[in-house]
């Protein structure tokens, strides 16, 4: 803090800093380290979303199959080709206005992942549904020390309005723990590193840490039981309310526990190869890659198996002066069929995928298994909108990458049939994961022919 | 024609409108003619103009629609058609050409019968139904899209008309404060309340995620959540918050060692206990914590706090002495358990426990406990917790009684703290707080870097805490003959002087340009595009903020207007800007947002005065749809300023601002109520605060039911 630092007395309370980072400098590890004993890596799931939909001519493949080409906004993606499955076709209704009216952005970012119809609210009630990366995170989650973690760089209106009548949690957050509460992302690289791996400072010694742990547990307990006693006493609303509160203590006590369980640690001075990121770059791209390298960090040390990341909220009006397009990406995505609009549209398009390039690459070189860790990967990267200027919803641009532990068989251009649901995909991403479900949002059924 | 229900509130404005003045208005009165008061009154005798003007005042409603179908009158109808609107003139013929073939008396889609509503029917009493049927027009999601459609003017002349049918409710029979759900203290409240519980500024949420806005504002109970990265901050400030805070100095709070035992507050790493105290020095510590805690917790909570939970916390306290730990470190556990507690982190207003019964009746209310209404106090004017006079007056069970509240106000308005009103509420209502992300571009406007962005925002800052301090007129935020500038802004406003890089007050005259919260280079950069201004986007920026009249989105599939560069160098932006006008369906709303945005062509995207758009002269005059006429910012502000709607929206904001709440319809009585209480002084800061934390919304609170 830059704030006042009067009096450090307490040498067992120093350090850290944090209550809950501390435990996790345990953290680097040991679950690879048991799953390699089962022979079985474990599949990791990530969502990567960009806004205000995409040069449609410049992304699909002219071609279906094996082999596909690569239009060019892909063309960046051509060393990770065989790793990209690109998916035409699907669409997502629940995006659509079905009478709600207006509103096209703050429904493509709260749909993306949840399938489901968002209320139309500026604030009196939010609503939308749970996201597939939540529901995996309900059920693996635990498995690992963070169910999931949700990544972003643009944090978002601080007054105002984001899209007519709809409050701005819909168009800011594409991950919903449960219908009524949007996972606030994090934008700054150096906060997620220090959730991550713990302040660099000095460790504590073992014996204080072991004491400081029993009377973080008994906060918890605490707080829990306070939360207990009020929530008889209040209304509907209140409780969705404290019900919020409860489950997030509950997700940190559980936290604690696996860190216990997963045994001692390994500090983040033994990440020889990752300097500690200091804050949010100035550059927009070097900010992308720094968030998504403490993803994949997070994914190689088995810190989480889930992760949502987007690129930016949606309807962001960004300019992207550095790639020569000065005009506002948001006001440039309504460009009325104007080649010279829809060329910049297109390179803000190439920008973009070739970040998601740069991923694609770090995850494919760092070895797991006999592959690499892209291999037990399923990476999804798309938007909510097709057309930026039409708003429409169906034939979306959707690739996923990577193997999925060996089912998913990648470098392919698959389309399906008009109006598939996009949560028939999602009901298959789950599947990979173990995670069995009827349904989920607006899924009629599996997706054909994707998985093995 | 039966006779007008005279409203409480609304008298003092029908005072102000005579004849002549209703003449400006040219064919609005056109649709005055249909306005009717909220009672059981049917429509106003015609050519009482200055009743019908008082329902144009009066009516406005939180709408935007009246000012489009003023627009709609003005363009398409002329003083001749005039006569009264009613259900049977306007309603049934729409339902019956547009609505009746499938929601008719033969087929009941949806089972919706509009064919069965006959005469007039009071269309409030059936809000649901009308609500709906309002939002499936509004939405252009019906007729549906095969069917016959109504044009825009229809459309939005017959959604008008459900508008003012719905208003039309009686405040006498419903009086409802509503209920505000549970709020959180969002990242500026949770600061300033460490700063205020603890006496040291840790500003710790600078690194919270940020908190959510709806209804423009970051407070809103529905949508502030809490997700387990923030519950995992919360936790790591409590533990920052008890390691560097001094338990023994905080305010309010007795020290926390016994004399005998005092050792300065600085100390040394305490050696390792290696042995159990005595049972006696036990005791003391115990004794010591309960003091501490006794004197602490009802501060951080905001209300007293039970033995019940003063012993909890001390058990905690006991727990942690009984392995070891010294009696600072062990009342720190306690301190962090209540800063990550929900008492703490919530601002409640729990209903007092009810007898089975009671509690079903849906109708009942409660006036806030004292605390309650303190808290609501303090984080509506300092967004912050209490002070001690207030705790003190809500202990002594005073603070409500209206003298103690006036001169309670008055003293909060002027503490240091009331900064956080302009930081927070201004910051959200004017949206100064964007002024951080707004990004021109560097080639066109070179003179535009971080000094000039922070001194943007300084001086709007500093402009509405001089409104507020010096107790003016709210109607000062649109002209004022005075602002703040430093060096870099004075060079910005080409205002000749001596300035340094403190911010000093300067006088402007009438011959300045400046004046007024939509002069400042804050508001007109926050309102442009990076490469140009936007007339658009500034005059929908004073429809929303300014006259609460936000107009709806275009249709669908509407041409946008061209922006690229380009394009701009082709012709003047007001001459490509013309076929808003000359499209009917675009200039339903344009006629009045295009205009107001005209006016201030004069000020570039990042503020600065010019007189030449590119190699075109700029013609800034324009005519409202009323027919007024205005050239340049300072006429246009002149019309605005006398606008009823500027200090009813400035009431609705900060009224949604101080509840935390969107704002429903029945909030309408109050905001009538504020509205008119504040117009005696002439709409003096304080007094409208005063009337707005007297007012039954902010006093008083809907009791929960549980039946739904």
């Amino acid at each position: 803090m830059n704030a006042i630092h009067p009096l450090n007395r307490r040498t067992f309370l120093r350090g850290l800093g944090s209550a809950v980072s501390l435990p996790l400098l345990d953290a680097m590890t040991p679950l690879r380290g048991m799953a390699s004993t089962t022979n079985q890596n474990p599949v990791r799931m990530a969502f990567l979303f960009v806004p205000n939909g995409m040069h449609m001519p410049d992304w699909t493949p002219s071609r279906e199959g094996r082999y596909f080409d690569l239009p060019k906004i892909l063309q960046t993606m051509s060393p990770v080709k065989q790793d990209l499955t690109i998916l035409s076709g699907l669409t997502h209704d629940k995006a659509r206005g079905n009478g709600d009216g207006p509103g096209d952005h703050a429904r493509a970012a709260s749909v993306f992942l949840t399938g489901a119809q968002p209320l139309k609210s500026e604030g009196a009630e939010i609503r939308a549904g749970i996201s597939v990366d939540q529901e995996a995170a309900k059920a693996i989650g635990r498995q690992t020390r963070f169910a999931s973690f949700e990544l972003g760089t643009e944090k978002g209106r601080q007054s105002g309005k984001c899209d007519s009548g709809y409050a701005c949690s819909y168009s800011n957050n594409i991950s919903w723990r449960d219908a009524a509460t949007p996972m606030a992302k994090e934008t700054n690289p150096r906060l997620l590193f220090e959730r991550l791996f713990g302040n660099n400072n000095a460790a504590e010694k073992t014996e204080s840490a072991l004491r400081r742990k029993r009377f973080q547990n008994s906060i918890l307990d605490f707080i829990l039981e306070d939360a207990k006693r009020l929530i008889r006493k209040v209304g509907n609303k209140d409780r969705a309310k404290l019900d919020e509160y409860l489950s997030a203590v509950r997700e940190i006590e559980l936290r604690l526990e696996r860190t216990e369980k997963n045994g001692r640690q390994r500090r983040a001075n033994d990440l020889a190869e990752w300097d500690k990121p200091e804050g949010i770059p100035e550059s927009y791209e070097e900010h992308i890659r720094l968030m998504g390298d403490m993803m994949i960090l997070a994914f190689q040390t088995d810190a989480s198996r889930i992760a949502t990341f987007m690129l930016a909220n949606e309807g962001s009006n960004k300019s992207y002066r550095f790639i020569g397009v000065h005009e506002g990406h948001h006001s440039l995505s309504h460009h009325q069929n104007d080649p010279a609009k829809q060329r910049k549209i297109s390179d803000i398009n190439q920008f973009h995928a070739r970040q998601f390039s740069y991923i694609l690459q770090r995850l494919k070189s760092i070895p797991e298994g006999n592959g690499s860790l892209l291999d037990n990967c399923m990476i999804l990267y798309g938007a909510g909108i097709s057309d930026g200027n039409r708003h429409n919803n169906e034939n979306l641009p959707i690739i996923l990458a990577g193997k999925a532990g060996g089912a998913l068989h990648p470098g392919r251009h698959l389309r399906y049939h008009f109006e598939t649901p996009m949560a028939n995909l999602y009901l298959s991403m789950l599947d990979q994961l173990g995670v069995r479900k009827d349904r989920f949002g607006d899924s009629t059924g599996r997706l054909p022919g994707l998985f093995s | 024609m039966g006779t007008i229900s005279k409203q409480k509130g609304s008298e003092d404005f029908s005072q102000s409108c005579k004849v002549d003045e209703f003449g400006q208005y040219g064919s609005v009165s056109l649709i005055l003619f249909w306005r009717k008061s909220r009672g059981n009154a049917e429509s106003p005798k015609p050519g009482v103009a200055d009743n019908a003007m008082r329902f144009f005042r009066e009516q406005r409603g939180i709408l935007w629609i009246l000012s489009m179908v003023s627009a709609v009158a003005f363009l398409s109808a002329s003083a001749q058609d005039a006569k009264p609107i009613s259900f049977a003139n306007l309603a049934r013929p729409f339902i019956q050409q547009y609505c009746a073939d499938c929601h008719g008396n033969e087929k009941q889609k949806a089972d919706l019968n509009l064919g069965a509503f006959e005469g007039s029917p009071a269309l409030y009493k059936e809000r649901e139904l009308w609500e709906s049927v309002r939002h499936m027009l509004a939405e252009r999601e019906m007729p549906p899209e095969k069917k016959a459609q109504p044009s825009e003017e229809e459309r939005l002349r017959m959604v008008q008309f459900i508008n003012e049918e719905l208003a039309k409710f009686d405040c006498a029979e419903l009086s409802r404060p509503g209920r505000v759900t549970l709020r959180r203290l969002n990242r500026a409240e949770y600061n300033n309340t460490i700063r205020d519980l603890t006496g040291v500024d840790f500003q710790p949420a600078a690194d919270f995620p940020l908190d959510e806005v709806g209804y423009g504002f970051d407070n809103i109970g529905d949508v502030l959540s809490l997700s387990p990265i923030l519950m995992e901050k919360y936790l790591a400030a409590a533990e920052r918050i008890v390691s560097q805070a001094v338990l023994s100095k905080l305010p309010g709070c007795p020290p926390l060692l016994l004399e005998s035992r005092a050792r300065p507050f600085v100390k040394a790493p305490a050696p390792k206990q290696s042995s159990k105290k005595s049972p006696r020095a036990r005791e003391a510590d115990l004794e010591s914590a309960r003091r501490f805690l006794t004197a602490f917790v009802p501060r951080a909570y905001r209300r007293p706090a039970s033995p019940e939970e003063i012993k909890r916390l001390l058990d905690l306290a006991a727990n942690a002495l009984e392995q070891n730990a010294d009696l600072e470190e062990s009342v720190g556990i306690a301190v962090q358990a209540v800063l990550a507690s929900p008492s703490f982190l919530y601002r409640w207003e729990l209903d007092p426990e009810v007898e089975d019964g009671n509690s079903q009746n849906s109708e009942a209310v409660r006036s806030l406990n004292p605390y309650e209404f303190a808290s609501r106090l303090s984080y509506f004017l300092w967004s912050s917790m209490p002070d001690d006079d207030l705790f003190e007056l809500a202990a002594a069970g005073t603070l409500l009684e209206p003298a103690v509240v006036e001169t309670q106000v008055r003293r909060m308005l002027a503490d240091p703290k009331a900064k956080a009103l302009a930081v927070n509420f201004a910051g959200q209502w004017l949206q100064f707080r964007q002024i951080e992300t707004i990004a021109p571009d560097p080639e066109l406007f070179p003179a535009f870097d971080e000094e000039l962005r922070q001194a943007m925002r300084r001086e709007s800052e500093l402009f509405f805490e001089a409104v507020m301090r010096e107790d003016r007129s709210i109607l000062e935020f649109l002209d004022a003959d005075f602002t703040f500038v430093n060096r870099r802004l004075a060079d910005h406003y080409q205002i000749a002087g001596e300035f340094g890089a403190e911010f000093q007050r300067v006088r402007l005259d009438d011959q300045n340009v400046r004046g007024g919260i939509l002069t400042q280079a804050g508001t007109l950069a926050l309102t442009s595009n990076p490469t140009r201004t936007s007339p658009v986007i500034r005059g929908k920026w004073v429809l929303e903020q300014i006259l609460g009249t936000p107009p709806p989105p275009p249709p669908p599939e509407v041409e946008e207007l061209e922006e690229s560069r380009e394009s701009a160098a082709s012709a003047s932006l007001r001459e490509r800007l013309e076929i808003h006008r000359s499209q009917a369906e675009c200039a339903v709303c344009h006629v009045k947002m295009d205009p107001i945005g005209f006016a201030f062509e004069n000020f570039d995207a990042v503020g600065a005065w010019r007189e030449l758009d590119g190699p075109f002269p700029i013609d800034a005059s324009g005519e409202l749809p009323d027919g007024r006429r205005f050239n340049g910012p300072k006429e246009l502000i002149a019309i605005l300023k006398t606008e009823e709607t500027f200090p009813r929206t400035v009431v609705e904001k900060m009224l949604t601002f101080a509840l935390g709440r969107g704002l429903e319809y029945y909030d309408k009585c109050a905001t009538d109520e504020i509205l008119a209480a504040a117009k005696k002084t002439d709409f003096r800061f304080s007094d409208l605060v005063i009337a707005i934390v007297i007012s039954d919304p902010f006093q008083k609170v809907s009791l929960h039911h549980e039946s739904q």
